[in-house]
C-alpha cells in the first residue's frame, strides 16, 4: 500500500511542475502590477521600480522561474510580497480551518446523501423518490451566499444558536466545533443533493444486475442485498464522486468562507489573486496540488479495498 | 552595586508588568473591517484604507491632528511638545518628549529614532511616500531629544508631512535594524496599542500599551476583525459580536443601520472626490468643445441623490472642499441641448462613443453606469471595458483609457491634489508620473509657484488661479464627494467627536473607553 502510495506521488511530479510552470506565466501575463498594490495610487514610477528591484520582480522571468523552483525544492515558498509573512506560516494557520471545513462538510455531504440515494432507489418513482430528487435539484441550485445568508439570519440572529463570525481558535475543540457547524451543514448541503444524485443512479444501475436478482433467489434478506450487493458495487462512482468533490472543497469553498467569516485556502487564493501576490500564489498551488495528489491517492487506495481488481493492476 | 541594580531593574520590571497586566485587563473593542487581511504594518507602506486604519493606533508623529478633526489649523504637538522654525521657513527645530517609551521594551524615544524614521520615510526602497519628503536637505539630531529638519524649498505645510499620517510615522530604529524584514509583520511604535499578533485571514490583535505617554489607554484590547462580506459583517454588528463597523457610502445602507438599536452612525470626513479626468492629449478630448459637452452632459445633483445625501455633496473644483486652498469653481451646467450642440460643432452631429477602461469594484461600477446612462443622454456613449481593479490602475497609467473615473482624497492642502492630479510633472507616462491623466499643464506655474511662497494669502491666491485655469481647460468633470462612513454601539465612546479622520477610519486613543 505504501508502495503504490509512493508511486502516486511520484506520479504526479511532472503534473504538479506543469502546473506551477503554467501558474508562474499566467500571473506574469496578467495585467496588474504587485508594486501599484503594495506602494498604492501614490506611488511614482521612480518608486514601483525601486521596490520591484528589491522584491526581485526585475530580474529576467527564467531567473526568477529557476530561484521559485530551487526555492520550492528545498521547501522554501519564500513571504508574501504584499503581507511579507512567509507563505508556509499564513498557509499553516489557515489550512487547519479548511480541513476541518473540507472534512466535515464531506462527512455531513455522505452521512446525508448517502442513505437518501439508496433510499429513494428503493422506492423508484414513488412520492420518496420524487421529493428527493427535488430536494437535490434544490440543494444543487441554491448558491452558498444565499443559504449561508438566510442560516445566519435564522441560527445566529433569530435563534442566537451560532455566532456570525466563524473564525475558531484552534486551541479549543469546542469552540471549533461550535463554530464549524453552519458552514459545513450549508457547504455539506450541496455535496448531500449531488451525492443523493449519484447514489441514487448508482444503486439503481446495481439493483438492476443479475448477481441481485440471484443473491434474492438464493433468499439473501433483502437488507442484506442492499447493502452488500448492491451498495457495494455501486460504491465506486460515489466514491470517485466524493473525492473529485474534497478536491473541489479544498480550493473551492471560498464563498462559505466568506459568508461565515471562517479564514481558509479558498480566501487566500482570491485575496493573492487580486494583489498580484506572485510569491502567495505560486506556493499556494504547489500546496493545493499536493493535497490534490495526495485526495486522488486516498481515492485509488479506496477503489482498490472496495474492488480488489482495481489494487491487482 | 550589581545587587542594588538589579533590584532596581527588577523593581522597574515588576511596575511595568503590573501597569501592563491593568492596561490588558480592560474592555476589548472588536472592530469589523471590509478586508481580506491587513498588509505590511510597516507604517511607511501603510497606503491601504485597511493598514492606514489600524497603524494609526500604533504609531504616533512628532505632530498630530487633533483627534477627530483633518483640519491643518488643529494640528497639535505629539512627540514633539514645541518646535520652533527659522525666519525663512527652511529650517524647523523639534524639541521632543521626554520619557515616551516604545512598544516591547525598546526603549525610550531619542532624536536618533526620529532622524531615522524620516529619513527612511524620504528614501524610496523604505517607504511608499518618499515622494512627499522630497523637499528634505537634512535631518540630524542636534541631541538626544532635539531633531532639526533643513528643507531645499519651502513646502506648503511641513507639520502635515509630520503628522501622524503616511510617512510621518515614527518606528523604533533599533526594532527595524533587529527585525530587518520581520518589522513589517512585528512593527514597533509609540502608540496607544502594540500589536500583539496577526492571525491571517481572521484579525490583527493588539494590545494597549501601558507605557504609553498620554496614559494607559482604557480599553485593555483591540481586535480589528476581517470580515470582507458586508453582509456578514453587518449581521456579526447586528449579533452583537462588533463594536464598530465599517459602513457603505450609500444612504440605504445608512438608513437601514440608523434602525439597528443602538447605533449610532458616524459619517466625517475626508470626502473623496471622484473627477472625470479627460486625456486633453488624445481625440476625442483634444478638443474643448468635446469636453464642454461632456461637462455638460453631467448631472452632479442627480450623482448626489444616487449615493444618497448623507454621504454625498456636489464637488465644486478640481480640489476637493475643505481642503486649505480649496476655491469653489463656476462648473458648468447640465443642459444636454447644449451639450449636443457643442458636438455638433466638434464634429459629431450623431454623438460618439468613447472606449472606457473601468474597474469592476461595485461602488465606483455602479456610479460609472449611472455616469453612462446620463451622458448616452446627451449623445455620448462610453464603451464601458470593465476589468479587475489592479488591472483597472495599471492600464491607466499606460494612457489605455481617454476617460478615467478616478475618486481620491489626499492630505488636505490644494498642493497635493493639484501636484499629483494636475502638474505637468505628475502626467502618466512620464518618469515623474503619479496621476495626471489628463496631460494638462496650463497651471503648473501657479501650482509651482504656490508651493513655495511663504506668504498663505498668496498661496491661497496662486490655488485658486490654478483651479480657474484646469476648470475653465476643462481638464477634468468634478463629480461628487464622498464621505466615510462607521456605525458603533451607542456604548463606544472615542473620546472626541468623529468629524474627520485622516487615517479614514476611526483613531483608537487612550481615551477611547466601552461604557
Amino acid at each position: 500500500m505504501v508502495f503504490f502510495f509512493v508511486r502516486r506521488l511520484l506520479a504526479a511530479v511532472p503534473t504538479l511542475l506543469a502546473v506551477l510552470t503554467l501558474v508562474f506565466v499566467i500571473v506574469r501575463i496578467v495585467p496588474g502590477d504587485p508594486a501599484l498594490v503594495i506602494l498604492g495610487d501614490q506611488a511614482t514610477p521612480e518608486a514601483a521600480a525601486a521596490l520591484r528591484a528589491r522584491l526581485g520582480l526585475d530580474r529576467p522571468l527564467w531567473e526568477q522561474y529557476l530561484s521559485f523552483l530551487g526555492n520550492a525544492l528545498t521547501g522554501d515558498f519564500g513571504n508574501s510580497l504584499v503581507t511579507g509573512r512567509p507563505i508556509l506560516a499564513e498557509v499553516g494557520a489557515v489550512l487547519p480551518h479548511t480541513i476541518d471545513l473540507t472534512v466535515a462538510a464531506m462527512l455531513f455531504g455522505v452521512i446525508i446523501g448517502v442513505p437518501v440515494g439508496i433510499w429513494a432507489a428503493l422506492h423508484r418513482n414513488r412520492a420518496i423518490d420524487v421529493a428527493a430528487r427535488i430536494l437535490s435539484l434544490f440543494g444543487l441550485s441554491f448558491p452558498v451566499f444565499v443559504s449561508g445568508i438566510f442560516a445566519l439570519l435564522l441560527f445566529s440572529l433569530h435563534w442566537r444558536l451560532f455566532p456570525v463570525i466563524g473564525s475558531a481558535n484552534l486551541d479549543d475543540p469546542a469552540d471549533r466545533l461550535h463554530k464549524l457547524v453552519l458552514p459545513a451543514v450549508t457547504l455539506g448541503l450541496v455535496m448531500a443533493a449531488y451525492i443523493t444524485r449519484v447514489t441514487r443512479s448508482a444503486m439503481l444501475a446495481s439493483l438492476s444486475e443479475d448477481y441481485i436478482r440471484t443473491a434474492r433467489a438464493k433468499g439473501v434478506p433483502w437488507r442484506r442485498v442492499v447493502w452488500v450487493h448492491g451498495l457495494r458495487n455501486a460504491s465506486l462512482p460515489i466514491v470517485t464522486v466524493v473525492g473529485l468533490y474534497v478536491g473541489i472543497l479544498l480550493g473551492n469553498s471560498v464563498l462559505t468562507e466568506i459568508v461565515f467569516n471562517r479564514p481558509g485556502l479558498g480566501k487566500i487564493i482570491v485575496g493573492a489573486l487580486n494583489q498580484r501576490d506572485y510569491t502567495m500564489l505560486q506556493g499556494l498551488m504547489v500546496i493545493y496540488c499536493f493535497l490534490i495528489v495526495v485526495v486522488n491517492a486516498v481515492t485509488d487506495l479506496l477503489y482498490g479495498v472496495l474492488d480488489p481488481r482495481v489494487q491487482a493492476t | 552595586m550589581k545587587g542594588l541594580r538589579a533590584a532596581l531593574l527588577g523593581t522597574a520590571f515588576a511596575v511595568a508588568a503590573t501597569a501592563a497586566a491593568q492596561a490588558q485587563s480592560g474592555p476589548t473593542l472588536r472592530v469589523g473591517m471590509a478586508a481580506q487581511d491587513v498588509g505590511r504594518l510597516d507604517p511607511h507602506f501603510a497606503v491601504s484604507t485597511i493598514d492606514r486604519v489600524v497603524v494609526a493606533w500604533m504609531f504616533s508623529g512628532l505632530v498630530r491632528f487633533k483627534p477627530g478633526s483633518i483640519d491643518p489649523s488643529e494640528i497639535e504637538p505629539d512627540l514633539a511638545e514645541r518646535w520652533e522654525t527659522s525666519a525663512d521657513g527652511r529650517t524647523w527645530t523639534f524639541h521632543l518628549r521626554r520619557g515616551v517609551q516604545f512598544h516591547g521594551g525598546f526603549g525610550e524615544l531619542t532624536a536618533e529614532d526620529v532622524v531615522f524614521s524620516l529619513r527612511k520615510s524620504g528614501t524610496a526602497a523604505s517607504s511608499a511616500f518618499a515622494a512627499d519628503f522630497r523637499a528634505f536637505q537634512t535631518v540630524e539630531a542636534v541631541d538626544s531629544h532635539t531633531v532639526r529638519i533643513v528643507l531645499r524649498e519651502n513646502v506648503p505645510s511641513l507639520l502635515g508631512i509630520l503628522t501622524n499620517y503616511s510617512g510621518g510615522f515614527i518606528v523604533s530604529r533599533r526594532a527595524v535594524e533587529q527585525r530587518g524584514a520581520d518589522f513589517v509583520r512585528a512593527p514597533i511604535g509609540t502608540g496607544p496599542f502594540a500589536l500583539d499578533r496577526v492571525t491571517p485571514n481572521q484579525s490583527a490583535e493588539l494590545v494597549a500599551h501601558a507605557q504609553y505617554f498620554r496614559g494607559t489607554p482604557q480599553l485593555g484590547r483591540v481586535s480589528y476583525r476581517f470580515i470582507p462580506s458586508d453582509a456578514s459583517r453587518d449581521l456579526a454588528f447586528q449579533n452583537r459580536e462588533l463594536d464598530v463597523n465599517y459602513g457603505r457610502a450609500d444612504q440605504t445602507w445608512i438608513n437601514r443601520t440608523r434602525q439597528v438599536p443602538n447605533t449610532v452612525v458616524d459619517v466625517f470626513e475626508p470626502g473623496e472626490l471622484a473627477i472625470l479626468n479627460l486625456n486633453t492629449r488624445q481625440p476625442p478630448f483634444n478638443d474643448i468643445r468635446v469636453r464642454q459637452a461632456l461637462a455638460h452632459a453631467v448631472n452632479r445633483a442627480e450623482l448626489v441623490r444616487f449615493r444618497g445625501q448623507d454621504v454625498a455633496r456636489e464637488g465644486q473644483s478640481v480640489v476637493p472642499r475643505g481642503y486649505l486652498g480649496f476655491a469653489q469653481q463656476p462648473l458648468l451646467p447640465p443642459d444636454t441641448n447644449r451639450a449636443r450642440q457643442l458636438l455638433a460643432e466638434a464634429g459629431h452631429p450623431n454623438g460618439l462613443t468613447v472606449r472606457v477602461i473601468h474597474t469592476q469594484l461595485p461602488e465606483m461600477l455602479t456610479m460609472m453606469q449611472v455616469i453612462q446612462q446620463q451622458l448616452r443622454r446627451s449623445g455620448i456613449t462610453l464603451d464601458l471595458q470593465v476589468v479587475e481593479h489592479a488591472t483597472f490602475h495599471q492600464q491607466i497609467r499606460q494612457d489605455l483609457s481617454p476617460l478615467v473615473y478616478y475618486s481620491a482624497a489626499r492630505f488636505p492642502v490644494a498642493d497635493i491634489y493639484l501636484t499629483q492630479f494636475w502638474h505637468g510633472r505628475s502626467r502618466v507616462q512620464t518618469p515623474t508620473a503619479v496621476t495626471n491623466f489628463s496631460h494638462c499643464d496650463q497651471a503648473d506655474a501657479q501650482i509651482d509657484a504656490a508651493r513655495v511662497s511663504t506668504n498663505v494669502e498668496e498661496q491661497k491666491r496662486l490655488w485658486a488661479e490654478a483651479q480657474q485655469i484646469l476648470v475653465q481647460n476643462v481638464c477634468g468633470v468634478p463629480l461628487i464627494e464622498t464621505l466615510l462612513v462607521f456605525a458603533r454601539r451607542d456604548n463606544v465612546d472615542y473620546g472626541y467627536q468623529l468629524r474627520g479622520s485622516m487615517s479614514l477610519g476611526p483613531v483608537i486613543t487612550e481615551q477611547t473607553r466601552i461604557r
